[in-house]
């Protein structure tokens, strides 16, 4: 008997817990004359655990919107990790209509459907505005024989498996993915080109102690390397030269003559359906957020660029973007 | 003389007032939450990033160094005295700290926990004040190949943790190496036996397993052994003291674990796990008693004891001197640093020597903290045995779905760690070992990756484990570790045998 009730009582905190999961979230009434005003906290969905890229940039925004109170509600961030995402944009899905949630999103949120991992995509959701960019970076150690892209591409054209390329993310997420379109654009062929992930982030220590030979990464977390001088960056991805101590000496590809970019945007999301009111209104909070002196001192720390875009102008850089990515992964033989 | 005068003004940031308080507050946090079986040095952080923002950034980075290894150092407990280890830098630790608590020597346990992390955590900052300019080109010479020698060294360790059946411990293993491949495959991004369901596909976090095949299936022993009272009994605290005995036995594993715990740190990746798996085979091969180990041996809870804390510091020297974030802690420690506008990495030294310095000097005054603070409180926290039976179960059943709940607020997690419970359960029913099974699941991982890395670069051919000194050393080891005994096994049983035909004769 003893034992039974053991495992009752175990049971029934499952499915206390499981409960607590699913309550909360109902819905605002947009006005008669179609502006919206939040009537409850707003919940941003950060689809990863804490410390990582999506969850800083919800916390500093929500830090943002509250500390200059642009925003009178609060905004508390949740974190739903799992699945490269996939856990959290199921969540957000699941809020359909909703408008007091929202979540933070980059280019997996394209590529990571792509790939087959996640049943949902950008397209089931409201794009409310993007906030910053960040570009990826081609790293190589400081006495390695290439000096730019150009080098390095005519050496890959010859023989693409003679070098080895590594990043954190999974072949056919980002760090891959900004290596071959820009490989590509060369005219590299991008299907035989070795790529090794790393999930635990030791690209770094593989290029300096010469186990691979490039790393794919953004350009923030060079930085320090290369004041150290021990290892020197080819190429960014970016459309013209950042500003910046160090990263105004970055070369871009375009510069270089090859002409291509790649963007890793970060942006905010809504459920699905979401009232066009409330989206209006949080176009213009994250308008007045990006052109803050607050935000501004935010990116600077954290080597973030400005690269705003309304609901609609968003839609549409989603929709190349997705196109794009999907014929590069369908080459790749990555699509599924 | 540069190191020194550094140090000295690291030392001033550490006795200052608000250093010392500051200090305090991290261990005691780190302490604290290391202790509740499923929290660990991650979430302890995580949760202290928000209070540092507007603090000073050497005290806040003090604080929050503290909060890392005082989390450590906590988390041994919740193995010793629930046999649920919280960290997998913990499991070594429940091996033979379990078995000594369950004889009644908790307090004995926990003291000789106490003592080994604190000689591992001094010898470890006093290594790493000397030698981190040094030491920074240890940490990079690893790569994938000498990566995968070293968890290949790691798991000889299998073999050493049956204390029956070798063939139920290789089952046992390999049950783990299974359970690991589920998941994204980080090499091609394909997912594997995820069956379609998105939760599946990070892979299983390593808290269900260990709480699910060390705590939940020890709670289920336990109820099925109810009537058994002569476990009952032995619930005492057992005396704090060591005796001159006690002490010489752990001092030999306590000085070479310091070190090599320290080393094996210092390699980005490694870290306190496999560290501590790593002290612990070490140990019971140099042993003159090696059956002891596993039944409550001092040195076999010593040795992964020291090794772990000692990894802690280690992990700091590719943190501060790299910028390298060696494990999940020191990458959300990395952001710590970040958040309050501090780089680590090779500048760090000159551009903000109060930093640098000031985290070194902290973690002397950090640690005999950590013993101070320990060492009185052992009776209180070893009373957790004296809790009634009933609701020790209880208690421990829900800190791990807590815990497990923790990592990622997703019931589905809570489902598997019952499965993983039930699976421990049947395993322990069947006398097969459960930490063979953990051991692979937490090297297999690492281990496939970095085989398949190593593949990669050098164009699918095996001879690249020959061309690389440092991985073909390792890898000769550990094929030594595993035929030496097997050779010498034989020999034994021919003279035995012959022994015997000379009876009979």
């Amino acid at each position: 008997m003893k034992k039974f009730l053991a495992t009752a009582a175990a049971f029934t905190m499952l499915l206390a817990a499981g409960c607590s999961n699913q309550s909360s979230g109902e819905t605002g009434k947009s006005g008669e004359n179609g502006d919206w005003k939040p009537t409850q906290p707003i919940e941003i969905t950060a689809p990863a655990g804490p410390g990582g890229g999506w969850d800083t940039t919800a916390r500093m925004v929500s830090q943002v919107f509250e500390q200059e109170k642009m925003i009178e509600k609060r905004l508390p961030v949740v974190n739903k990790a799992g699945g490269g995402g996939a856990i959290g944009w199921a969540y957000i899905a699941g809020k359909k209509e909703s408008e007091h949630h929202m979540f933070v999103a980059s280019p997996p949120l394209v590529l990571v459907p792509l790939n087959g991992q996640s049943e949902y995509g950008y397209e089931d959701f409201t794009p409310l505005a993007n906030v910053i960019a960040d570009y990826g970076a081609f790293v190589v150690k400081a006495d390695a024989k290439w000096n730019n892209l150009n080098d390095l591409f005519e050496d890959m054209k010859k023989d693409p498996t003679s070098v080895s390329v590594i990043g954190t993310s999974s072949p056919g997420s980002m760090d891959h993915m900004q290596f071959v379109k820009i490989a590509k654009a060369a005219g590299v062929d991008v299907t035989k080109i070795k790529y090794i992930s790393d999930p635990d982030a030791g690209g770094l220590t593989a290029v300096l102690n010469g186990s691979v030979d490039v790393y794919t990464t953004g350009v923030a977390e060079t930085i320090e390397q290369v004041k150290a001088g021990k290892i020197k960056v080819l190429g960014i991805t970016s459309e013209e030269r950042l500003e910046g101590e160090v990263l105004s000496d970055f070369q871009t590809a375009k510069e270089q003559g090859i002409d291509e970019t790649f963007v890793n945007w970060r942006g905010f999301f809504g459920p699905p359906g979401m009232d066009p009111a409330a989206v209006k209104y949080y176009e213009e909070k994250f308008k007045e957020l990006s052109d803050s002196p607050a935000w501004d001192e935010i990116r600077k720390k954290y080597g973030w660029g400005e690269l705003y875009m309304d609901s609609k102008e968003y839609s549409e850089f989603l929709k190349k973007e997705a196109e794009d990515m999907e014929a590069l992964l369908k080459e790749l033989g990555l699509a599924r | 003389m540069d190191a020194f005068n550094g140090l000295m003004s690291g030392f001033q940031v550490a006795f200052s007032l608000q250093g010392i308080l500051f200090v305090f507050i991290g261990v005691f946090v780190g302490t604290f939450i290391g202790m509740m079986p499923g929290l660990g040095p991650i979430s302890a952080i995580a949760i202290m990033i928000p209070i540092t923002y507007s603090m000073d950034p050497t005290v806040a980075l003090v604080m929050m160094a503290g909060v890392y290894y005082g989390a450590i150092f906590g988390g041994s407990s919740s193995s010793i005295l629930l046999n649920a280890p919280g960290v997998a830098g913990t499991v070594a630790t429940a091996f033979d700290g379990y078995p000594m608590a369950q004889q009644g020597k908790a307090g004995k346990a926990l003291a000789i926990a106490a003592i080994a992390s604190f000689t591992g955590g001094t010898v470890s900052v006093i290594l790493l004040m000397l030698f981190t300019p040094i030491l920074s080109a240890v940490a990079v010479s690893f790569g994938p190949a000498e990566y995968f020698a070293l968890m290949f060294l790691g798991l000889t360790a299998i073999s050493s943790l049956s204390d029956g059946s070798t063939i139920k411990a290789f089952i046992s293993a390999t049950l783990g190496f299974m359970v690991v491949t589920i998941g994204i495959d980080s090499q091609t991004g394909t997912s594997r036996f995820t069956f379609g369901n998105p939760n599946l596909l990070e892979g299983i976090d390593f808290l269900v397993i260990a709480l699910g095949l060390f705590a939940l299936a020890e709670v289920s022993t336990l109820v099925l052994n109810r009537k058994d009272t002569t476990m009952n009994d032995n619930k005492d605290l057992g005396s704090l003291r060591i005796s001159k005995e006690d002490f010489k036995e752990m001092s030999g594993p306590m000085t070479r674990q310091s070190f090599l715990g320290f080393l094996i740190g210092v390699l980005p990746g490694a870290g306190a796990t496999i560290a501590s798996f790593i002290a612990y085979i070490t140990e019971k091969k140099l042993a003159k008693k090696p059956e002891e180990f596993g039944k409550g041996s001092i040195k076999g809870l010593a040795a992964p004891e020291t090794a772990n804390n000692a990894a802690t510091g280690g992990a700091f020297v590719p943190l501060l001197s790299l910028g390298i974030p060696g494990s999940g802690t020191t990458a959300v420690l990395l952001g710590a640093f970040l958040v309050l506008g501090v780089q680590p990495g090779p500048l760090l030294i000159q551009d903000r020597p109060e930093v640098f310095w000031g985290i070194i000097a902290s973690m002397y005054v950090g640690n005999i903290f950590l013993l101070i603070l320990n060492l009185p409180l052992i009776p209180y926290i070893a009373k957790v045995l004296r809790i009634p039976r009933p609701l020790l179960i209880s208690l421990v059943i829900i800190f791990s779905l807590i815990g497990v709940y923790a990592i990622s607020f997703n019931t589905f997690d809570l489902y598997m760690l019952v499965v993983f419970g039930i699976i421990g359960f049947l395993m322990r029913m069947f006398s097969f070992p459960a930490a063979p099974f953990i051991l692979a699941f937490i090297l297999g991982g690492m281990m496939e990756q970095a085989f398949r890395q190593t593949l990669t670069i050098s164009n699918g051919s095996l001879a690249i484990f020959l061309d690389k000194p440092i991985a073909l050393t390792l890898i000769v080891v550990s094929l030594l570790t595993i035929l030496v005994p097997l050779y010498t096994g034989r020999r034994k049983l021919k003279v035995n045998n012959e022994d015997h035909t000379g009876k009979t004769l």
